[in-house]
């Protein structure tokens, strides 16, 4: 029989790695951003990830919760994540600050369809929180820009305040090889950009479906407010792509709960295709 | 008229201004009954009554808020309704209440004694005193009063205490005082050996709270303690310690509420003898209050009112 | 099967004595009316007639166990500082579960493919399933609840099994499955089984007759898709049930978990423990938002994974060994082959197209 305690150590996607946090930003009142280093000289250069693909989170003592790479991998020097204040998990993740440890199981699930979005007009419409995933594939576009074509983002949030990322926005409106348009659902005082529900700013810029991809994600009212503006817009099924998030445990298909039929959100997504999701029993 | 006859007229009769009537119908074998809900005339030809109909209908009742529904009961779920009652968990309006004189329940763990395997039983005639049961092509013939459940042969109500609908005649009640005997028995063991007892009996709970679901009283539900880690009072291990937490709050939880209806202990597929304990808190609860649970649905359970000063318990003269 | 061996009843525990010298043996005890697998000693009176309450799901799966610990530790130089160590410290042992029916048996037969030929290896899992083995009682009676011929096994079944043992003239017929029991069949206490081979043979036949027509579950695959939209169907046959979690954790193929860490102070672990489908709390968001907020919900999953999701995933195999124990010790007497049933029965109006 082989040693199990090393067995243990090296073959073990339950045990997760340890890192630092080097920096927290505070991004709303209830969205807070940690970029973490893994421990070991080579480690960050080593690891390796695609857009959209997540990481589990360990506060020992507490638990375990699930969220995006947000960072993309084109840049590597830090893995960045933003966790909104709901649960167990997130409330005492909000209590840690620079310096603290941290354990990561990372990567974890599929990822956006980098690959088969070349070539194509990109369309983003990203709510609220449901911005973190998309930041990653975003920047990992702009950092291969070429490859993409016309590539259009809307991200709305609910006010001012409630707009994550809030530092990159001046550059992203004023690349010129991105086309930015920010929303709020009601007017504010100092607030120069569109006022209104995402899925109606998103009717009126009319983007062309003809060879686009568009990529949502946000709360569920919004995505299907949104999914309907995008039929709307003449978006086929397999030219929207979302991603879904579900309570999990293991994160490696094992625990059970985050099944819908037999596809399991945590290592079948959480990237999915409006075509595959419609194939799926609803049990969103 | 026989009972059952006359009940189902009168389900039949009230089910159309209803959402249900839950009564009880044959299991899947001829040993088990099972809870059955009625929506349609021809549903209530499944209904059973008798000594397999065991489980307590009431314990469904808070599932349906605002659903009418009407209950078949024996007289431990009248108590049970009448409790939920009492502590405005149920509207009276709400619930339809079809009673009958309730002449005891089997306790399957008995058969099983008796028999070895409830399993094997592939017949079975339910007759005046006797269960005639057919166990692998042998017949056996138990006694009803060997095999009927404790809480039936210290029962002093066997009618249902409220309803709406009575089918047959109130019969007597099998019993006229309860000695807490039980409780007593285990009181006159030493601490240790009390504590032994719980140790070697908890330790083969595997935690999946039928005790708790099978409970009419148990009305956190789906925020219960067992599982919360906000607040956590309870780790997952598979600890003694963790298992014996959870009944202790489960009975101070139910002190003076329980209604004996023994579901909780009926439930347990591992057999923990977990009344007791319910017990043991209803005894303190009469000695000191005198207030017995499911019984008047215009009192208040002592645990969940205040007085400044209790009758029993004299903290002046301490 | 190797050369065929018997024992008998009154060489058995001498047998088991020899054995846990070997290694750490687990059979069936029982504890008031319930039967439970423990560890042996000289001595145990182990209960062999019927099935186990409990299946041996803990020998590999155990109710709760740590997946690592974690220690945290302050800098002493600037204690506003702490590092955390974290290590596995699971020490398995060589067992051999003695006495369960071939179904508790086969209960890992189920879980092999999701844990070690899944998307990752539970390292946890693969090291206890390869250092237990399992001598297995086959059974010459049913009880009303099984149902094992209908799901690809049998009173028979050797799937998972190490060792199987047929009940034969006041002892055991013994027959190796594996190389792994074969090696048991050497003690001096085992005679050669000559025609009683033949005779156990025959008692399993028989017990597989006795059971009648196998019901054919395999259009529950298709089937419980096609209703999945027909909430009504479901809340009607989950009516009854009391959404505990007696069903799950008595289950030999039942393989969910959750995780959680238990603290004391600076320490503490990390610990999967059986979680159940039929609870609120396992699919419960953060955000409040649940996909199986209700029983009937929750019952369509447990079903339909079992006879559905997993055929479909795994070559057909349905993740249910036909052992009852759902039914038997249901405390309302859910039949979860009723449901099945029903299922495959049922006439929906909205049929394929629904809900989408």
């Amino acid at each position: 029989m082989m040693d199990i305690q090393q067995y243990l150590t090296e073959n073990n996607p339950y045990l997760p790695e340890l890192g630092t946090i080097v920096e927290t930003i505070q991004e709303t009142h209830n969205i807070m951003t940690f970029r973490v280093v893994l421990d070991g000289d080579s480690r960050m250069q080593d690891f390796s990830f695609e857009p959209g693909q997540v990481g589990q989170l360990s506060v020992f003592g507490t638990g375990e919760a699930t969220f995006v790479i947000n960072s993309p991998p084109t840049r590597k020097e830090y893995l960045q994540f933003s966790v909104m204040r709901a649960g167990e998990v997130t409330t005492k993740l909000h209590s840690l600050t620079k310096g603290d440890r941290i354990g990561v199981r990372a990567p974890l699930g599929n990822y956006f369809p980098y690959e088969s979005m070349k070539g194509k007009d990109i369309l983003i419409v990203g709510g609220g929180i449901g911005m973190a995933p998309l930041r990653t594939l975003l920047l990992f576009m702009l950092d291969n820009r070429d490859d993409y074509g016309r590539i259009q983002l809307l991200y709305g949030a609910r006010s001012p305040q409630d707009m994550a990322f809030s530092y990159e926005l001046p550059d992203w409106l004023e690349r010129k090889d991105l086309e930015t348009v920010l929303t709020i659902d009601n007017e504010a005082e100092g607030w120069e950009h569109r006022v209104g529900l995402i899925p109606n700013v998103l009717l009126e810029m009319a983007p062309t479906p003809q060879n686009a991809i568009a990529v949502t994600c946000g709360p569920p009212i919004m995505i299907k407010f949104t999914l309907q503006a995008l039929k709307k817009l003449g978006f086929e099924d397999n030219q929207i792509i979302t991603t879904l998030e579900k309570r999990m445990k293991c994160g490696i298909g094992l625990c059970g709960r985050c099944n819908i039929g037999t596809s399991y959100v945590c290592v079948d997504g959480p990237v999915f295709s409006y075509e595959q999701l419609r194939a799926l029993p609803n049990e969103l | 008229m026989t009972v059952i006859t006359e009940l189902k007229e009168q389900i039949k009769t009230a089910l159309p201004d209803l959402d249900m009537v839950i009564g009880w119908e044959r299991g899947f074998d001829p040993l088990h009954a099972t809870p059955l809900f009625m929506r349609k005339a021809q549903d209530v030809e499944r209904l059973e009554l008798g000594p397999l109909a065991v489980h307590n209908t009431a314990t469904y009742l808070t599932g349906f808020k605002g659903k009418k529904v009407g209950l078949v009961v024996k007289g431990c779920d009248s108590r049970a309704v009448i409790q939920l009652l009492q502590e405005g968990l149920i509207d009276r309006e709400n619930v339809v209440i079809f009673g009958f004189p309730c002449q005891g329940v089997v306790d399957m763990v008995k058969v099983q004694k008796h028999l070895g395997n409830t399993g094997l039983v592939r017949e079975v005639q339910i007759q005046d005193s006797s269960l005639k049961v057919k166990v692998n092509g042998e017949e056996r013939d138990l006694a009803l009063k060997d095999v009927l459940a404790d809480k039936c042969a210290r029962c002093r109500y066997p009618n249902a205490m409220l309803y709406d609908h009575f089918a047959g005649q109130p019969i007597e009640p099998h019993a006229s005082e309860d000695k807490y005997q039980d409780v007593e028995e285990l009181e006159s063991l030493s601490l240790e050996e009390r504590f032994q007892h719980w140790e070697r009996e908890m330790h083969r709970c595997i935690r999946c709270y039928a005790c708790r679901n099978a409970c009419p009283m148990c009305v956190c539900r789906d925020h219960c303690v067992a599982q919360s880690r906000q607040p956590q009072w309870l780790t997952q291990e598979d600890s003694v310690r963790e298992k014996w937490m959870f009944q202790v709050i489960h009975a101070m939880h139910l002190a003076g509420r329980c209604v004996e209806c023994g579901e909780c202990q009926r439930a347990c597929p591992m057999d923990i003898p977990i009344m007791a304990l319910k017990r043991k808190l209803n005894r303190e609860a009469r000695e000191l209050f005198n207030y017995e649970a499911g019984v008047d649905p215009n009192e208040t359970a002592p645990l969940l009112s205040f007085k400044v000063e209790e009758e029993n318990i004299n903290e002046r003269g301490w | 099967m190797a050369e065929a061996k018997y024992i008998s009843q009154d060489k058995l525990g001498k047998w088991l004595d020899e054995l846990s010298q070997q290694m750490q043996v687990l059979a069936p005890v029982q504890e008031g009316e319930a039967v439970v697998f423990r560890p042996y000693q000289t001595g145990t009176e182990i209960r062999l007639e019927g099935q186990p309450t409990l299946p041996p799901k803990e020998a590999v799966f155990p109710a709760s166990e740590e997946l690592f610990a974690y220690t945290y530790r302050k800098n002493p130089e600037d204690p506003a500082q702490t590092d955390v160590e974290i290590g596995p410290r699971a020490q398995p042992q060589k067992t051999l579960v003695f006495g369960a029916r071939p179904c508790g048996s086969r209960g890992f037969v189920i879980f092999d493919p999701v844990y070690t030929q899944g998307y990752y290896m539970d390292p946890y899992y693969r090291v206890r399933r390869e250092s237990t083995i399992f001598a297995s009682v086959a059974c010459v009676s049913h009880e009303n609840s099984c149902f094992c011929h209908s799901v690809g096994s049998g009173p028979g079944d050797t799937a998972g099994s190490d060792i199987l043992l047929t009940p034969v003239d006041n002892g055991y017929v013994a027959e190796a499955v594996t190389d792994k029991g074969g090696e048991m069949l050497g003690s001096s206490l085992l005679e050669a089984a000559g025609d009683k081979a033949g005779k156990a043979r025959e008692l399993r036949d028989k017990a597989l007759k006795d059971m009648g027509e196998p019901r054919d579950f395999t259009p529950a695959r298709e089937k419980l898709l096609a209703i999945f939209d027909d909430l009504d169907f479901w809340e009607d046959v989950s009516a009854k049930c009391i959404s505990c979690g007696a069903c799950t954790y008595l289950c030999p193929t039942c393989y969910c978990f959750n995780i959680t860490d238990e603290s004391a102070g600076m320490q503490g672990s990390r610990i999967r423990s059986w979680d159940n489908c039929m609870s609120f709390q396992f699919t419960l968001e953060a955000s409040g938002h649940n996909p199986r907020p209700t029983k009937a919900h929750r019952l369509r999953n447990r079903v339909g994974h079992k006879f559905s999701y997993y055929p479909e995933l795994h070559q057909g195999m349905i993740a249910c060994c036909g052992c009852g124990r759902c039914i038997k010790h249901c405390p309302v007497s859910v039949d979860i082959r009723e449901i099945v049933i029903r299922a495959m029965e049922h006439q929906t109006e909205t049929g394929e197209e629904a809900g989408k």
